[in-house]
């Protein structure tokens, strides 16, 4: 049972030879390992491997899954080649750059209109929570070619502001 | 003693002042803004009020509506929390106006300490020593001066500020215009005023403040200092007592309580306060700012004395005397306090509000926290990212830092981002383990370090935990023997 990771932007492919709870897997190109596996808790899952302890909790986003591991947090899309594909979340066509929000937040005011031209660094979009507004800015210049952002709406992290061509 | 008690206030800091008046008899009264409906300081307290929509200007700064709320529950005495409306003159003297006892110090003292200016004029007229600076409003023109007469850098600041809004470090003459223009509007967007002020910048100071406890007999004391220099936006994220530079020099503890003691009594001061100092690398301190009522940190002295400061104000407030004197408050141990706020620490510490999907908590020896969260509660996006304080205490230093980093690997908050981890990789650091600090460590901390690159193990089991999870989520694959019942289990756990 093989799955493509895309584990913090970088891509990993794991396959599962044995399922849970005598678990054998094979990550990339290193060797076979072996992990005893059970889920005491939903979304908790406690490792033994190597003889040593672990607990992964695993908690599903918009955007994937999110693990969290010894205070490391791991942003995990995985995608099984034979069931279900999807592109990585947020990107676009050739050459369009997406403006997506670094953070939860309300849209306090939207500062392009699609048809304009921006520069790179001009800001697209202000996003405020918890008494902190965050200007979101383009990478680079270009077209504006959609507003997804509504000044009031309320947006996730991820999610798209607008995209530039 | 008071029989009713109303908390002007929301999050932890509510939840803090009810633990102590449940141990001591006393009914609460919480309120809340709309947001804050299913917010535990307000499943927590004995009584409730709704008092306004979300925007704190509508429901927790709203006085009258706070003194109404009050009124009808039938509460004796109002404590402010720290924030909102705690330092505001205004509302001490509404309380007393209405026949409601205000746990703080007095109205004047308030206004006394309230302005940096005015309590700057206040601290020096009690022969605390202060920064060299000038203490009213100036023009531009007089800035300028003040550069030729003392030198660069300068630090410009907002009359009426805090938190480090309109504020700006000005290096040479040149940058000196377009800093006070900034520092101005920045002031007037965030306090309505936009007066400046200016004094000598202290390069990499460090934060240690005294924490005084008086009552309205004349009685007078400090309970010792806090280190708060590890800041972010100039606002603290960890703070220790002792301070490792105090351990080190014990005779400053002495002197900066004494100097402490003298701004307060000129300010005529009751009820818990906090003088905070700045300390150049000379171990010279000068009085900053007075905080005229309790502080964030202060469980952290709490640990070190054994003292309750809820109890001691409520019953300062009652009109009880200070059940002790200066030669009894000691101090024992080390106590350490990470503040865990819904941010991003490697994303410019953004906030993140969100919901809590899951919650473990620390548990086991010398642990303490004041929180108000719990697992499936929606952190709202309208108030302060600050979700609890983690404290520990432990015989000393190394063995509270070891303690604190165990407390932090048992804390798990799922759902949003929080500073967890970054506590971590701080407390992991030599600079820190040596007590070298200053309120420039963070900044010099992120130039040390990257953003933490975990082992390759946990790389692996993050990859096994997502792919078992995944596989779960999206049933097992048919060629497979039926699914064990750990994937059935985990499978209708998911799908619910």
């Amino acid at each position: 049972m093989k799955l493509a990771l895309t584990i913090n932007g970088a891509e990993h492919a794991i396959d599962l030879l044995a399922p849970a709870p005598a678990c054998r897997f094979q990550l990339g190109d290193s060797p076979e390992r072996s992990a005893q596996v059970e889920m005491p808790e939903p979304g908790v899952y406690s490792v033994l491997m190597d003889g040593r302890s672990y607990d992964a909790y695993v908690e599903e986003t918009p955007n994937g899954l999110v693990v969290s591991l010894q205070g490391y947090h791991f942003e995990i899309e995985a995608r099984d080649p034979r069931r279900w594909s999807r592109k990585a979340a947020g990107s676009g066509g050739e050459g369009v750059e997406t403006i997506a929000s670094s953070m939860p937040g309300k849209v306090v005011r939207v500062l392009v209109a699609v048809g304009d031209t921006v520069e790179a660094g001009q800001g697209i979009a202000v996003v405020e929570a918890m008494k902190m507004q965050n200007e979101m800015k383009a990478r680079r210049a270009g077209k504006v070619l959609s507003v997804a952002a509504k000044e009031g709406a309320t947006v996730r992290a991820g999610e798209i502001l607008a995209t530039i061509g | 003693m008071f029989r009713k008690v109303l908390i002007a206030n929301r999050g932890e800091i509510a939840v803090r002042v009810m633990r102590t008046l449940r141990e001591m008899g006393i009914a609460s009264v919480a309120v809340f803004s709309d947001a804050d409906r299913t917010s535990r300081h307000v499943r927590m307290a004995d009584e409730a009020e709704h008092i306004g929509p979300s925007p704190s200007a509508e429901s927790y700064l709203r006085i009258d509506r706070i003194l109404d709320a009050a009124t009808r529950h039938g509460a004796e005495a109002i404590h402010p929390g720290y924030g909102f409306l705690s330092e505001n003159a205004e509302f001490a003297q509404a309380c007393e106006d209405a026949g409601l006892v205000f746990i703080g110090p007095s109205a004047e003292s308030i206004r006394m300490m309230g302005s940096k200016t005015a309590a700057r004029r206040t601290a020096m007229a009690a022969g605390a020593p202060v920064v060299p600076g000038v203490d009213h409003a100036i023009t531009f023109e007089e800035a300028r001066e003040f550069g030729h007469t003392h030198g660069y850098p300068v630090l410009l600041k907002a009359v009426a500020g805090g938190g480090g809004k309109g504020m700006r470090a000005v290096e040479r003459e040149p940058d000196l215009e377009s800093a006070f223009r900034n520092a101005a509007s920045e002031a007037l967007r965030a306090f309505g005023s936009a007066e400046i002020y200016v004094e000598r910048l202290i390069r990499k100071p460090r934060h240690i403040e005294i924490q005084i406890l008086g009552d309205r007999h004349g009685n007078l004391v400090h309970l010792g200092e806090r280190e708060c220099s590890l800041q972010r936006r100039h606002q603290k994220v960890m703070e220790e007592c002792p301070s490792p530079l105090v351990a080190q020099h014990p005779e400053m503890r002495h002197e900066m309580g004494q100097a402490a003691i003298r701004a307060a009594r000129a300010a005529g001061y009751y009820n818990a306060g906090t003088v905070e100092f700045l300390v150049d690398q000379e171990r010279r301190f000068y009085f900053l700012e007075m905080n005229t009522r309790l502080q964030v940190e202060h469980p952290i002295t709490e640990l070190a004395t054994g003292l309750d400061l809820v109890r001691l104000q409520v019953e300062i407030a009652a009109g009880g005397r200070l059940p002790f004197t200066q030669e009894q408050v000691a101090w024992r141990g080390s106590a350490i306090e990470c503040r865990i706020y819904a941010e991003d620490p490697y994303s410019n510490f953004l906030p993140f509000p969100g919901k809590i999907t899951r919650l473990t908590r620390p548990l086991g020896p010398g642990i303490r926290i004041d929180g108000c969260i719990y697992g499936g509660w929606v952190v709202p996006m309208e108030y302060d990212p600050l979700l609890a304080k983690l404290a520990v205490w432990a015989g000393t230093r190394e063995a509270a830092i070891e303690r604190l980093m165990r407390a932090l690997s048992e804390y798990d908050v799922s759902g949003i981002r929080t500073n967890i981890g970054f506590f971590r990789q701080i407390l992991e650091d030599a600079e820190f383990r040596a007590g070298r600090l200053s309120t420039a460590f963070i900044d010099e901390f992120f130039e040390r370090h990257a953003a933490p690159q975990p082992p390759g193990d946990l790389t692996a089991v993050a990859a096994l935990a997502a792919a078992l999870h995944t596989l779960a989520r999206n049933g097992a694959p048919e060629a497979r023997p039926a699914a064990s019942r750990w994937l059935q289990t985990g499978r209708s756990e998911l799908l619910r």
